[in-house]
């Protein structure tokens, strides 16, 4: 389980998974964490489903904007969609929802437009990163997708 | 006979009688029964599963006179789940204990409504299909308080695939016996 993934080929499995496989037409979020969602990364394309986690640091009332903080990165979030959540300053919360990255925008600028939210205070993070990569590792070697 | 294996060989696989756990995107490539009517299961790597139970996140739910249709997100895919709330009306639920009956449908009716957008559940049911694809029957549905049962359950995945799931099958006790047998011959 120590060997790297080529995220790209990673990435195109799991979206082919979850879409071909079930009658489903909701795409299933990719679990990433904050700093790995930058404008070099696989992760970074519009409209792909994610799943993000991270602290409130801001929330608007007006714009139901959110921001979020993990490991030093901050992300945006919009839960205009979103009914039966209340948001807290420091709690953490965990959002799926589509990518939105504005033509003509900074990379910055882009948005999750979140279709589900929970809170998830309690959640241990750094266990959550760790098994996060084992998870992904299992993945990629499972669906043959393991690079050396 | 199913995967070269009998049914008397199958029937005794321990992964045939309990609740197998498993990420969706493992639970969405199992291979479907080869015939239709519900005795042969399904197959992961050539050993037979019946009943799973996964972990995710509500993210659609439609709620019916006779059923609560739901899909469960775990990050690696989306498993359509349906928990059935038509225990008094159904003529295939067994009608010998009416007071069994009741308490199961107000069992599911109580899970349907604790079933929400948002909420982390853990199901158990058998894999099914309906218009061809997979979806699992619920037997039950808890909602999880704690979102640390998430990465638990991710752990507890990985360790029965790669120490149980992937293993071949124990051999059922007949081999046992015979072998037992040739040595003291």
């Amino acid at each position: 389980m120590g060997a790297c993934i080529d995220w790209n080929a990673y990435i195109i499995v799991m979206a082919s998974a979850s879409s071909s496989s079930s009658a489903s037409a909701i795409k299933a979020g990719v679990l990433v964490m904050l700093d790995e969602l930058h404008p070099s990364s696989p992760f970074f394309t519009n409209g792909a489903s994610l799943r993000l986690t991270g602290r409130l640091q801001e929330f608007s009332v007006e714009t139901a904007i959110a921001v979020i903080v993990d490991g030093g990165a901050t992300f945006r979030i919009d839960t205009q969609n979103l009914r039966d959540i209340h948001f807290r300053i420091d709690s953490l919360y965990q959002f799926i929802g589509e990518l939105l990255i504005q033509p003509g925008l900074q990379p910055h600028q882009a948005i999750l437009q979140a279709r589900v939210g929970r809170n998830v205070d309690g959640m241990d993070m750094h266990l959550y990163r760790k098994s996060l990569q084992l998870r992904r590792q299992f993945e990629a070697k499972y669906m043959g997708t393991q690079s050396t | 006979m199913a995967g070269g294996r009998s049914m008397w060989e199958w029937g005794l696989d321990p992964m045939c009688l309990s609740h197998v756990k498993l990420l969706s995107f493992d639970l969405l490539s199992l291979q479907k029964p080869n015939t239709r009517g519900g005795s042969e299961p399904f197959w992961r790597k050539g050993r037979p599963v019946r009943k799973v139970e996964m972990v995710g996140v509500v993210v659609s739910r439609e709620r019916k006179d006779k059923f609560l249709k739901f899909e469960l997100d775990d990050g690696s895919g989306c498993v359509p789940c349906i928990l059935w709330l038509n225990h008094m009306t159904n003529r295939y639920y067994p009608k010998t204990d009416q007071l069994q009956m009741e308490s199961m449908a107000a069992m599911a009716l109580k899970q349907a409504e604790q079933v929400q957008l948002g909420r982390l559940v853990r199901v158990q049911g058998r894999i099914t299909l309906y218009n061809k694809q997979l979806q699992i029957t619920v037997s039950s549905a808890v909602v999880e308080k704690d979102p640390n049962a998430e990465i638990l359950h991710w752990m507890e995945c990985i360790r029965l695939a790669v120490r149980c799931y992937d293993m071949s099958a124990p051999l059922p006790p007949s081999h046992n016996l015979s072998d037992a047998g040739r040595k003291r011959s």
